[in-house]
């Protein structure tokens, strides 16, 4: 658990250090067939261990830009690049198996009411499960291991067979992170983990989650809609407003102003 | 001044009630009439000790006989457990063809299982176990095929609503992970419609033991063959006798099915 799940790059051998980013985000456009334009052009990279907070008003588009990116919502047009390769220009099969290395979690938590934590969590293994495996859900020992060990570091080991509609929101927001980081994956797309919690239990959840990631050093993007919860973990801040990106620059940088701005009232 | 408001409405309400129960007892008498009256032949019916005399033909039943019932009893129950597991593996197609998000291509195969399960639902038991006589002979093939027909409907068509009524947000989840679009079904759609699906089958099973017996008589089979058999010789306390394995029969299977279906949920 103290290991992370990428080599660190090599720092190339120039007076400056240039970070390669890890996800690249060129200039996606959406509009949706009822007219309505949610996304007017973005632009974004999160780099390596970053742990980016993407804030706005509802409806500012971040829910649109985060499924654009691993295409649960297909983008008008522009790129999307995962680690160098271009994830907006993958076919059916080469997106799924792209999609492995994007881990999602979900504002309702999205986990198969009627299965176990531990059956849940090991769901995000189906990528890399074939048919036959799928259909009897036996899945690899290994898988199983890792599932236990997740759970554990979520706090969930007590419930591992408990379905999952027996549990809390709190509790449902735990396996599906297990669930997301199961899949060993090179970047977390976030939408708004705790928008559906009690805000005491969703600051402990934001806080458990912020801590893991940073141990495993897998970077993040995560919406929020609380502005105090962003700054408080957040490396960096976007901001979006009305499809676009207002603000992108570091958390501490983040003025009042600025915030006055974004959310276009007095702070 | 609120109640003189009050009255005009209420004897308004009066008045439609009245003269629509006057239509309904006029209706009533005059097909009493008609039936009754005019086409009853009631010379042929005898006197009342005539007819008592001719239920007590029926009593009591050949209890012994009762006991050498067990094939076709066996038979009847097997007829009804094969014609629900047909019907329930042709419903998994017709319910996704029936289902509005997911059927395969919706100008065709939507209205394609929409109707299979209407006339599935709207041809009597009886009528199905004819046409499969007619088809492939008397005996329980019959029986059976006619019994998947007539269940495919109701098995079928309470699946598809639960199909059309499923949470999407699993779904998007497994999509998520990079899951196959069967992985998104196994995973997303099958465990929110499995335990209806299940349940819809046992309730299924229970109502075609009764099924089964019926059409025994018009040939497919069973106990109800056993029954037609029994009348037709004029054995009438055996035709009880048959009656009273029906019964237990279908008792069983009744306590039987609540049982699972609790166990299901």
């Amino acid at each position: 658990m103290g290991k992370t799940l990428q080599q660190p790059r090599q720092e190339e051998k120039s007076t400056e250090k240039k970070r390669k980013p890890v996800l690249v985000v060129k200039n996606i456009k959406k509009t949706y067939p009822s007219g309505e334009m949610a996304l007017k052009g973005v632009s974004l990279e999160v780099y390596e261990e970053e742990f980016v907070a993407l804030i706005g008003l509802s409806g500012a588009g971040k829910s649109t830009l985060l499924r654009c990116i691993n295409r649960l919502v297909e983008p008008d047009s522009g790129e999307v690049y995962l680690d160098g390769v271009e994830i907006t220009s993958l076919d059916k099969k080469s997106l799924r198996k792209a999609r492995r290395d994007m881990g999602m979690i979900f504002q309702e938590f999205n986990l198969v009411e009627r299965l176990t934590v531990l059956q849940n969590i090991l769901t995000g293994r189906l990528g890399y499960i074939g048919f036959w495996r799928s259909l009897f859900r036996k899945f690899p020992k290994k898988d199983i291991q890792r599932a236990i060990e997740l759970s554990e570091l979520v706090g969930m080991k007590p419930y591992l067979y408990k379905r999952a509609d027996k549990l809390s929101g709190g509790q449902r927001q735990r396996v599906g992170i297990a669930r997301a980081l199961i899949q060993n994956p090179k970047f977390l797309l976030v939408d708004e983990p705790t928008s559906s919690l009690d805000p005491a239990i969703g600051h402990d959840v934001m806080d458990e989650f912020h801590r893991t990631a940073k141990i495993l050093g897998v970077p993040v993007l995560v919406s929020i809609h609380d502005v105090n919860l962003a700054l408080e973990y957040a490396d960096r801040i976007i901001a979006m407003r009305d499809g676009k990106i207002i603000f992108d620059g570091l958390a501490k940088d983040v003025t009042r102003e600025k915030l006055s701005e974004i959310y276009q009232y007095e702070i | 001044m609120n109640t003189v408001q009050y009255a005009p409405s209420k004897i308004k309400k009066a008045l439609v009630i009245s003269s629509i129960l006057l239509v309904f007892l006029a209706l009533l008498i005059w097909s009493a009439y008609g039936v009754l009256v005019r086409d009853t032949n009631w010379s042929k019916i005898g006197t009342i000790e005539q007819v008592w005399r001719a239920i007590t033909r029926f009593f009591p039943p050949t209890w012994s006989y009762v006991l050498q019932l067990g094939k076709p009893t066996l038979d009847t129950f097997l007829i009804a457990l094969l014609g629900t597991f047909i019907a329930l593996v042709l419903s998994i197609p017709v319910a996704w063809f029936a289902a509005r998000n997911f059927t395969p291509f919706f100008p065709i195969t939507y209205p394609l299982g929409r109707f299979i399960m209407t006339i599935s639902r709207s041809v009597h038991e009886v009528v199905w176990a004819l046409i499969f006589v007619a088809a492939v002979g008397l005996g329980p093939f019959a029986g059976i095929i006619a019994l998947g027909m007539r269940s495919v409907g109701f098995t079928a068509k309470l699946t598809a609503e639960q199909i059309e009524n499923i949470d999407y947000r699993p779904i998007e989840a497994i999509r998520a992970v990079g899951g196959s679009p069967f992985q998104v079904f196994m995973y997303g759609t099958v465990p929110q419609v499995l335990p209806l699906f299940i349940g819809t089958a046992i309730f299924q099973w229970d109502i075609n033991i009764r099924r089964a017996t019926i059409i025994g008589i018009v040939g497919g089979g069973g106990l109800g063959l056993v029954f037609s058999q029994k009348m037709a010789a004029y054995q009438y306390t055996h035709a009880t006798a048959c009656l009273v394995a029906i019964l237990i029969l279908v008792l069983v299977g009744e306590y039987t099915s609540t049982r699972l279906r609790t166990l299901i949920q």
